[in-house]
């Protein structure tokens, strides 16, 4: 058994293709999730009666429960939910023509909004009340104040775990293959079962999560650098 | 013209605000003294019902508010008539000396941005701070950022504005400047209502006195009154612990 390196270059090219499932994945999740999470958030920050409450239990069910087990959840559980409702109304929806990397997106970003949840959450906390009381004092409504004075501060505040999120979303994003997606990690499979070289073809999939996710990180570098800049003295 | 009539105010249990009636005139300054508990600052946060009383009905300008039956628009419309200055300044962290003036102007008043913005130099440049326009406030001294937050006010031409302690939380050679600030603009004919400990500044600038004490008004009047013969016990106590007299020998 030898390590045959010109088959890890042969396996990165042959991985390429898949890069935009992976990525579609992820910035699916990411952003559904960070609208579920930003709306949880604030359900548990206002403590609204009765969404509060499940917006944390929610938060507590989805972060106490692996993701491969959301996937199954919704892989299995909602196409019989909506043939039962599908049936229930005489619609001609066949819950079969659902694409399979469907469930991944819906289920994904229900992981990723509990999680992202917690991380919002948290940014919105660190802003001064100070904050909120001087865009009242100046007449402003609650939502003008929370769009144009809060959240901006809590991004900054929370872009260093929201970027964790991100990566760990893609990451997770090789759980589609339980549902057959052919995500990066799977096709690393596919295009070493004809040689059995399954080493090769994994550590190219590393490599590709690996410059992945240095991408990610940069791209938060810049980002933090612009929106933090009014914390450093501005003239970053 | 501002009328408070009957405000209470309870946080839990304990009564902070036992009916307080306060009127003030068009272009007055009223100090407000007492001291700590005693109530003052909570009066003040109920003019723009950052604090919301219990009872009681609050009038600034041409508009009157009931307390009890105030829905979430009457508040932001009272709101609109007044503005404030924090001790703690809150200027908006991620907006520029400029930004923080403007933002009321062009997202509450919707003036164009242009005119939102000549205003905002103006006003910046009335306090000292012409040449600060692109600063964040961390990159200001207190008390340069405390004329932003003035300046933040001033711009809006309230019918009122309310000083919290303006200068409590700044070191002790920064307060001038400040003090110097609010005293021009006193000067305009603007009306005021601060809260504060400046005893000096308050005998100088305020045509009228209040001094509170345990959620109630114990007396008020001109400064020359409250200062040299105040009528009540306990009036007397605080300015004599405030204002000690050069009594003992070195």
């Amino acid at each position: 058994m030898k390590i045959d390196p010109s088959f890890i270059w042969t396996a990165f090219t042959q991985l390429l293709p898949s890069i935009p499932t992976t990525l579609a994945i992820t910035a699916v999740s990411v952003s559904c999730g960070f609208i579920i999470g930003l709306i949880a958030a604030l359900l548990r920050i206002y403590k609204v009666p009765v969404l509060g409450q499940i917006a944390s239990g929610y938060v507590t069910f989805i972060r106490g429960t692996p993701m491969l087990t959301h996937l199954l959840l919704i892989y299995f559980g909602l196409p019989m939910l909506l043939g039962a409702v599908s049936a229930q109304f005489g619609w001609k929806f066949q819950p079969s023509s659902i694409p399979m990397i469907g469930f991944a997106f819906i289920s994904f970003s229900i992981t990723a909004g509990a999680y992202m949840s917690e991380v919002i959450r948290a940014g919105l906390l660190a802003v001064n009340r100070g904050q909120l009381e001087a865009a009242y004092s100046i007449g402003m409504t609650t939502p003008q104040a929370l769009r144009r004075i809060v959240f901006p501060q809590a991004l900054g505040a929370s872009l260093p775990n929201l970027s964790n999120s991100v990566i760990g979303m893609l990451h997770g994003s090789t759980l589609a293959f339980a549902v057959s997606v052919v995500e990066i990690n799977a096709k690393a499979q596919i295009v070493a079962s004809t040689n059995w070289k399954f080493f090769e073809a994994y550590l190219a999939a590393a490599v590709i999560f690996w410059g992945l996710t240095l991408l990610i990180e940069r791209l938060t570098a810049v980002i933090e650098k612009r929106i933090n800049m009014y914390n450093r003295g501005g003239v970053a | 013209m501002i009328k408070l009539t009957r405000i209470t105010k309870s946080f839990g249990r304990q009564q902070v605000l036992k009916g307080i009636d306060l009127t003030v005139q068009k272009g007055e300054v009223v100090v407000i003294l007492g001291p700590s508990g005693s109530g003052k600052t909570t009066l003040l946060r109920c003019v723009n019902m950052l604090e919301k009383p219990n009872d009681g009905v609050i009038t600034v300008g041409d508009y009157t508010l009931d307390c009890k039956r105030a829905g979430k628009k009457d508040v932001y419309r009272l709101r609109q008539k007044s503005a404030m200055v924090f001790q703690q300044y809150n200027l908006f962290k991620h907006k520029t000396a400029l930004e923080n003036v403007m933002e009321g102007l062009v997202v509450v008043k919707k003036l164009p941005k242009e005119e939102a913005k000549a205003r905002s130099i103006a006003v910046l440049e009335k306090v000292g701070l012409g040449g600060k326009l692109d600063a964040y406030p961390s990159q200001l001294s207190g008390g340069q950022q405390q004329r932003v937050g003035i300046a933040r006010a001033l711009a809006l031409e309230p019918e009122v504005i309310l000083f919290d302690e303006p200068t409590s939380a700044l070191d002790p050679e920064l307060v001038g400047e400040v003090l110097a600030v609010i005293r021009k603009i006193a000067k305009e004919g603007i009306t005021m209502i601060v809260v504060t400990h400046e005893m000096g500044f308050a005998r100088d600038v305020a045509n009228h006195v209040v001094f509170m004490d345990g959620g109630v008004i114990v007396e008020e009047g001109k400064p020359s009154e409250i200062f040299n013969h105040p009528r009540e016990e306990r009036t007397k106590q605080f300015l004599q612990r405030i204002t000690p007299e050069l009594n003992y020998s070195i």
